[in-house]
């Protein structure tokens, strides 16, 4: 037996024809599709005032915080470009995530002003996180072996705000956080492949050369 | 207002919050997602003001931001494979009391998931939001002829797994 | 663990013993997986190496298993897709030009088809490639666009596109970012993405013509 409704059928679903204006061998088939649109839940949905508040939390962070071609153009070397920020809140109890890329400059003297010094072929990698209500936070990757051990975020900030600087080898990573050591979060506003385990991992392609840096 | 303005953002987030919250959540299948959906839109908005080209126009821009964060959500879980989203079989020969008819409700939604994003898109912007196909097609840029073609095969699909529950 | 079993027998030829303890694999692997899968992804890292396949890549997606607190079973399975589309990686990468590929544009390309690209779609953007750049990045940046939602033959496009208006590396490494841009702005992923390539497209054919090629997407609609 064939699924296809009948085109007079569907026509009929559209609201351009009514049941009289289709053939009686037609109506049987019309009014068991029409159960299918008395089905359909046109009820309004309420979202949670609480969005607001995370969304205006966000808003105020970026205001705070300069844009990347502001900075651009105001540093001299060492200089920071911040290409992407992506909070991400992940519903009602904990988790945002974000990545934040500050590119340092890596073949000009002197060493950037932060205290881990990258080789000549990485570049540092700014790693940020709202997770309001988490206690402990770490960024792992291919670039680390998956140890959520080594990086781990500290608090930075405004409250909820979680960071990290990491020395990134040039060349593409896959990345996801880890929150309370049980849950991994990743940006759902960023490039994802699936990681073959049920989940999503994030993408960053970092470059040699300023210009260059990429937070993909 | 726009770019620069937060505290007004918030009176847009305010009016806005609700506004697309059902096509949202038809769209990817539950209240939470449509949630994280609408936030992540919202953030993604205000990073883009500038490039709204209508400033008096932000709602219908911002629908097509969180349309486009719809879709991307649907795409990746349908590439995940089948079995991301399980069918719900019902058998049920019950009067149609309320209990029959949410039940009757979910499986639609769970069929509705199976369905490609953009028939899924059509048949929600259609027979959720009660557009017509010429509203359809001026908010989405597309033709009546194509957005028709998803639809009737939305409809199909529909039919061949829930022939069993409707 | 009836697969790890049942994987082991098949892979008996290839010599996995005890020995393998002793590898650079599964001296990797040490601790971070059970037992069973150190066998398996042993096994598997050596019929990859026979073939001239990338190793890292089976050993970083079983450790990233093992830390995700993954089953034996799934993270095996994990591998041997891993394994699955650096063979066919290689195979379309061979088809595009002549020689060996090089081990990174196979992990590429890999990347791109676990982004949803096809083995043709690899085989398109290597061969769009050509000496002017590099495969192993013209792979990276499509995986991402696909990654973005833009379809399998609009990342083609693009990228071919791209090359041909005379875009250097970099220019392909905006390419994810200038879609983004677009998609901010209302574009779906193939629109973005076509105007994009549009836009290249009418560079390619005037060339030395100054200016900021022109927006491909359409404007924002009314509700």
């Amino acid at each position: 037996m064939t699924t296809v409704l009948h085109p007079l059928v569907k026509r009929f679903l559209d609201g351009e024809l009514r049941l009289a204006d289709l053939p009686p061998e037609l109506h049987a088939e019309a009014r068991a599709a029409e159960r299918l649109l008395g089905a359909v839940d046109r009820a309004p949905v309420t979202l949670p005032a609480a969005l607001e508040a995370r969304v205006m939390a966000e808003v105020r962070q970026r205001v705070i915080a300069p844009s990347a071609r502001r900075w651009w153009h105001r540093l001299a070397e060492p200089w920071e470009i911040r290409l992407r920020l992506r909070p991400w809140i992940l519903g009602p109890a904990l988790a945002a995530a974000a990545v934040l890329v500050l590119i340092l400059a890596r073949s000009q003297p002197p060493v950037p002003p932060v205290a881990v010094a990258a080789a000549p072929e990485s570049v540092y990698v700014r790693f940020v996180l709202y997770a309001p209500g988490a206690h402990r936070v770490s960024v792992a990757g291919t670039f680390n072996q998956w140890d959520a051990t080594t990086a781990p975020l500290a608090p930075a900030g405004a409250a909820g705000v979680w960071a990290t600087t990491v020395a990134l080898p040039v060349g593409q990573h896959q990345y996801a956080f880890l929150v309370d050591g049980r849950r991994w979060v990743n940006d759902p506003a960023a490039p994802m492949v699936d990681d073959g385990f049920g989940r999503r991992n994030s993408v960053v392609a970092v470059t040699a050369g300023a210009a260059g840096a990429r937070a993909l | 207002m726009l770019a620069g303005d937060t505290e007004q953002y918030a009176e847009l987030v305010h009016r806005y919050r609700d506004r697309y919250a059902r096509f949202a959540t038809r769209m990817l299948g539950s209240v939470d997602e449509a949630e994280d959906a609408v936030q992540d839109a919202f953030i993604r908005a205000f990073e883009q003001l500038r490039q709204c080209r209508d400033p008096d126009n932000f709602a219908g821009w911002f629908f097509l931001i969180l349309r486009n964060r719809c879709l991307a959500e649907r795409r990746r879980v349908a590439r995940a494979g089948p079995g991301t989203d399980a069918v719900v079989v019902l058998a049920t020969e019950q009067a149609d009391g309320p209990l029959v008819q949410e039940e009757r409700r979910r499986a639609l939604q769970q069929a509705l998931l199976g369905l490609t994003p953009e028939q899924r898109e059509v048949f929600v912007l259609k027979h959720v939001e009660d557009l017509s196909y010429e509203e359809i097609a001026g908010r989405l840029g597309a033709t009546i002829p194509s957005l028709k073609m998803r639809m009737h095969r939305a409809y199909d699909r529909l039919r061949e797994r829930l022939k069993d529950v409707l | 663990m009836r697969l790890l079993a049942a994987l082991g027998v098949l892979l008996a030829p290839l010599g996995v013993s005890a020995a393998a303890a002793q590898r650079p694999v599964a001296r990797q692997l040490a601790g971070r997986v059970p037992a069973g899968v150190v066998v398996a992804v042993t096994a598997l890292a050596d019929s990859a190496a026979a073939r001239g396949l990338p190793v890292d890549p089976l050993v970083e997606k079983a450790i990233e298993g093992g830390a995700k607190g993954a089953s034996p079973e799934r993270i095996v399975v994990a591998v041997q897709t891993v394994l699955t589309r650096l063979g066919r990686a290689q195979v379309a990468l061979q088809a595009a030009t002549p020689g060996v590929p090089p081990a990174d544009a196979v992990e590429a390309g890999a990347f791109a088809l676990s982004a949803g690209l096809q083995d043709a779609n690899v085989q398109e953007v290597a061969r769009a490639c050509g000496p002017q750049c590099s495969a192993a990045e013209a792979l990276r940046v499509a995986g991402t666009l696909t990654a973005l939602g833009v379809p399998p033959a609009e990342v083609v496009e693009l990228v071919r596109q791209t090359l041909r208006a005379g875009g250097k590396e970099r220019d392909l490494l905006a390419l994810p970012g200038r879609v983004e841009a677009e998609l901010a702005g209302g574009s779906t992923p193939a629109q973005a993405a076509a105007g994009l390539a549009r836009a290249a497209a009418a560079r390619a054919a005037a060339p030395g013509q100054s200016g900021a090629p022109p927006h491909g997407r359409p404007p924002p609609r009314h509700p």
